[in-house]
């Protein structure tokens, strides 16, 4: 029993002995972590990328030395993945000073190796996904929108079309002016734009495109920049396009405030001025003969009282000579109107057209130098008595307005006229004949005898009336 | 008898100790960020371009109505690592299969492998195809 229990422990210990050496792995190697290699060092120096999708769905690898190892010795690069127990490589193929090598496998862990008739074998960990280097874009197109003045670059890349590195790039996009220095730009987009204000005027300018991936999963360097493209900016009719800009906004400003002016003065002004000339008002009558009757100044010298006129020359009148028209007129034939001529007459070329018989509208216009005396005025009128009569002077009527010489028109209203006088200022000098007797006596003298005959006031027409 | 307890006592480390080698064990139980990365990355497009194909030769089905195939391609509840590694070691059988086009056959394998790799997982039997 003792014997069996014994070797029960001895197998166990083997057993487990075992199975730490083997197990699953089944890695033979002498470093005991999985990994190939033996004991050597890592001491080759070599940098390598990686092209996802460079031919349909086969990627690249490419390595060079930076480091070149003697000429002597013979040395083979290789990658290889471990594999069910089993390391399985695969030669890279020398193109020049680099070596390449197309695979698929994207997700397994990877090494690359180095084989040298010295060294055995010399392998290094490797990450495609994390050296991959994009191609480069290509198609470079420039448009200039000229209402933004803004330069609109857009451009291609391979990948667009291809399956891992879709929308997972971020672009560089350098310009300069000729001979200039660059200046970048990063984009995740496909097109980026240059403001105008930016570039100089009239000047040409280059522009190239390069990719890396942005860093989420795959990790990488710089595609080769893409083929230059070059443009020329807009010439100095653009400032002129923003002076001439400038120009009519502040033109439209002022023609704005010269409309809100203009609105403001109608406003203002509409009721007092603009109305009444556009819109005048239609005359009242009332108002039109109130404003012809306008009231007489202080000093305009209106009065039927004989004694105001005390300053006035008196001319008796003797022997006019329009007594024989006198007779003529007091016809009861319908006097015509008649008017008087312009040039001013003496007394004896009166005229006058009574209508005694008639009613009807009586034009008498009478033009004399002198006083009518109150006899001849009975014989125009027809009547006995001048003062007092009634219905005579209502059918008549005469001119007294010396001075205007304008027939008056009447519409059976009655009017018997006080001799005319002259108003001031339109004394028209006349020629008088042999028949009137201009005299110059004094005031006193001028007075008239007699205010009775000599004047009729208007309280006599309402007599007649 | 406390003797033949004690003698087959260390018998039991063994049992632990002494399982199939080959048994087919994911390595990758507990990494499930790091494989929805990979797959989100790398893996989807590839089963795109499958499906793709799959599409267009939607006309040329199977005949065969052997409804034991339907199941290789059935996914577990709470088991999805080990439904992916039985679905992908399933399909890697269909690349002998020559009544498949060849296209299809090739990115099915390439899929199948892909996705043993981002689970770490070996099938038992056979050979994946490189």
């Amino acid at each position: 029993v003792l014997r069996m229990t014994q070797l029960s422990t001895v197998l166990s210990i083997l057993a487990m002995f075992l199975h730490t050496t083997f197990g699953e792995s089944g890695c033979t190697s002498a470093d005991g972590d999985g990994t190939l290699g033996d004991d050597e060092p890592d001491n080759f120096d070599i940098d390598c990328f990686s092209q996802l999708e460079i031919k349909d769905s086969f990627s690249s690898l490419t390595c060079n030395f930076t480091e070149l190892p003697p000429h002597n010795t013979n040395y083979t690069l290789s990658l290889c993945t471990k594999e069910d127990n089993n390391y399985m490589c695969y030669n890279m193929k020398k193109q020049e000073d680099a070596y390449f090598l197309q695979f698929t496998d994207l997700l397994s862990k990877t090494d690359i190796c180095m084989f040298s008739e010295i060294k055995r074998r010399v392998c290094r960990s490797l990450v495609v996904t994390d050296i991959v280097k994009p191609e480069a874009p290509f198609a470079i197109n420039i448009t200039y929108q000229r209402e933004a003045n803004e330069y609109l670059i857009c451009y291609h890349t391979p990948h667009s079309s291809k399956k891992y590195l879709k929308d997972k790039l971020i672009h560089q996009i350098a310009y300069r002016q000729k001979e200039g220095t660059w200046k970048t730009i990063e984009s995740p987009y496909l097109q980026i734009k240059l403001l105008g204000k930016s570039l100089e005027n009239d000047a040409s300018y280059e522009v190239r495109v390069r990719s890396q991936p942005n860093g989420d999963y795959f990790k990488g360097t710089w595609s080769e920049w893409s083929t230059s493209q070059t443009f020329r900016t807009a010439r100095q009719q653009h400032s002129t396009e923003n002076y001439s800009s400038v120009v009519v906004i502040i033109l439209s400003t002022l023609g704005f405030m010269l409309c809100i002016a203009i609105i403001a003065l109608i406003i203002i002004f509409w009721e007092n001025r603009i109305k009444p000339a556009v819109w005048p008002n239609l005359p009242d009558h009332k108002k039109t003969l109130e404003q012809l009757c306008k009231k007489p100044k202080n000093s305009f010298d209106i009065s039927f009282n004989p004694e105001s006129f005390g300053h006035v020359h008196i001319h008796k009148v003797d022997g006019i000579r329009a007594k024989a028209e006198l007779e003529n007129f007091l016809q009861p034939s319908t006097a015509p109107e008649i008017s008087l001529p312009e040039k001013s007459r003496n007394g004896s070329d009166l005229k006058m057209i009574p209508a005694k018989t008639d009613n009807s509208n009586l034009s008498l216009s009478v033009t004399y130098g002198g006083v009518w005396p109150a006899e001849a005025l009975h014989r125009l009128l027809g009547t006995g008595q001048f003062a007092g009569t009634e219905g005579n002077c209502s059918s008549s009527m005469y001119e007294v307005c010396h001075g205007t010489r304008v027939p008056l028109h009447s519409g059976g209203s009655s009017l018997c006229s006080a001799p005319p006088f002259h108003p001031p200022g339109q004394l028209s000098p006349e020629p008088r004949n042999d028949d009137i007797v201009s005299q110059m006596l004094p005031d006193s003298e001028m007075r008239s005898p007699n205010n009775e005959e000599a004047y009729v006031t208007m309280s006599s027409f309402y007599k007649i009336q | 008898n406390p003797v033949f307890f004690r003698s087959t006592l260390p018998v039991l480390p063994l049992l632990l100790i002494l399982p199939p080698v080959n048994s087919s064990s994911c390595a990758m139980e507990n990494k499930t960020t790091e494989i929805r990365v990979k797959y989100e990355n790398i893996l989807s497009h590839d089963i795109n371009e499958l499906v793709n194909i799959s599409a267009e030769n939607r006309d040329r089905c199977w005949k065969n109505k052997n409804r034991e195939n339907i199941k290789v391609f059935f996914c577990n509840d709470t088991q999805e690592i080990e439904s992916l590694q039985s679905m992908a070691c399933n399909m890697l059988r269909f690349f002998r299969k020559e009544r498949i086009s060849k296209a299809f056959r090739w990115k099915a394998a390439f899929v199948a492998c892909g996705t043993l790799q981002v689970l770490q997982c070996k099938c038992e039997g056979h050979k994946k195809e490189k």
